[in-house]
């Protein structure tokens, strides 16, 4: 059965090892949009005086992702500083995309990025994007994604046939996604 | 003034700092959902060009 999650929600989720030690939260999850794949996390410490970690979590070593937690095998799946996510945080493109404008490749703004839907059965991976009203619609509606033109921490450049396979929730973007792909490839 | 007066004044003192801190701090935890950028060729390919 299919899980869908929000990838704000994954955020400050606690990263449990399989022996049962919490040893981290989750602070920012940072995906490959081209791919739809989960990059890795970067971490922040527990407690209420705890600030972020200079320790990082990539996806290779990520043992499951939950609605309640990450586990990991063993505390040493942790790296040991956060260079490898900084380094792809810090690349050219990168950047926070809740915010981003959702723009057609024809100049139609569909809205701002308010989360990103991650679906958890098997390999997590990206299928869609929550995105909030733009003058265009009034309502949030969920796109899927399939092909972007572009995407970066300003702005995602999507095909124009995206904003005819729009969804109302989460569980219907795989049905969206479909629509999408054919027409795409009848477009071909 | 009374020495109870510095008291409750150090004590308040004390709370703002300490609620300041922990504001600071849960914002430094809050974390975003980040776009992988893109690394360049040369430095995929270990610095060659």
């Amino acid at each position: 059965m299919s899980t869908y999650l929000r990838a704000r929600e994954i955020s400050q989720e606690p990263v449990v090892t399989l022996a049962g030690e919490d040893v981290a939260r989750v602070k920012d999850v940072v995906f490959d949009p081209m791919r739809g794949s989960i990059t890795c996390f970067t971490l922040s410490g527990r407690g209420l005086l705890a600030g972020p970690l200079k320790r990082a979590l990539l996806w290779k070593k990520v043992h499951a992702l939950g609605p309640d937690a990450v586990m990991i095998r063993d505390e040493s799946s942790l790296e040991e500083d956060d260079e490898a996510a900084r380094e792809r945080i810090e690349a050219p493109g990168g950047g926070s995309v809740i915010g981003a404008r959702v723009m057609t490749e024809e100049g139609t703004a569909l809205g701002t990025v308010n989360d990103v839907i991650i679906e958890t059965s098997g390999t997590p991976k990206v299928i869609g994007y929550e995105v909030g009203p733009a003058t265009r619609t009034d309502r949030t509606v969920f796109l899927p994604v399939i092909k972007p033109k572009s995407v970066s921490g300003e702005m995602m450049v999507v095909p124009a046939a995206t904003a005819d396979f729009t969804a109302g929730d989460p569980a219907g973007l795989p049905a969206a996604a479909e629509g999408l792909r054919r027409r795409l490839e009848q477009e071909a | 003034m009374d020495w109870w007066i510095w008291l409750i004044i150090a004590l308040a003192v004390l709370a703002a700092v300490a609620s300041s801190v922990v504001a600071l701090q849960a914002r430094r935890r809050s974390g975003s959902v980040i776009v992988a950028g893109r690394r360049s060729q040369a430095g995929r390919k270990g610095g060659r060009t």
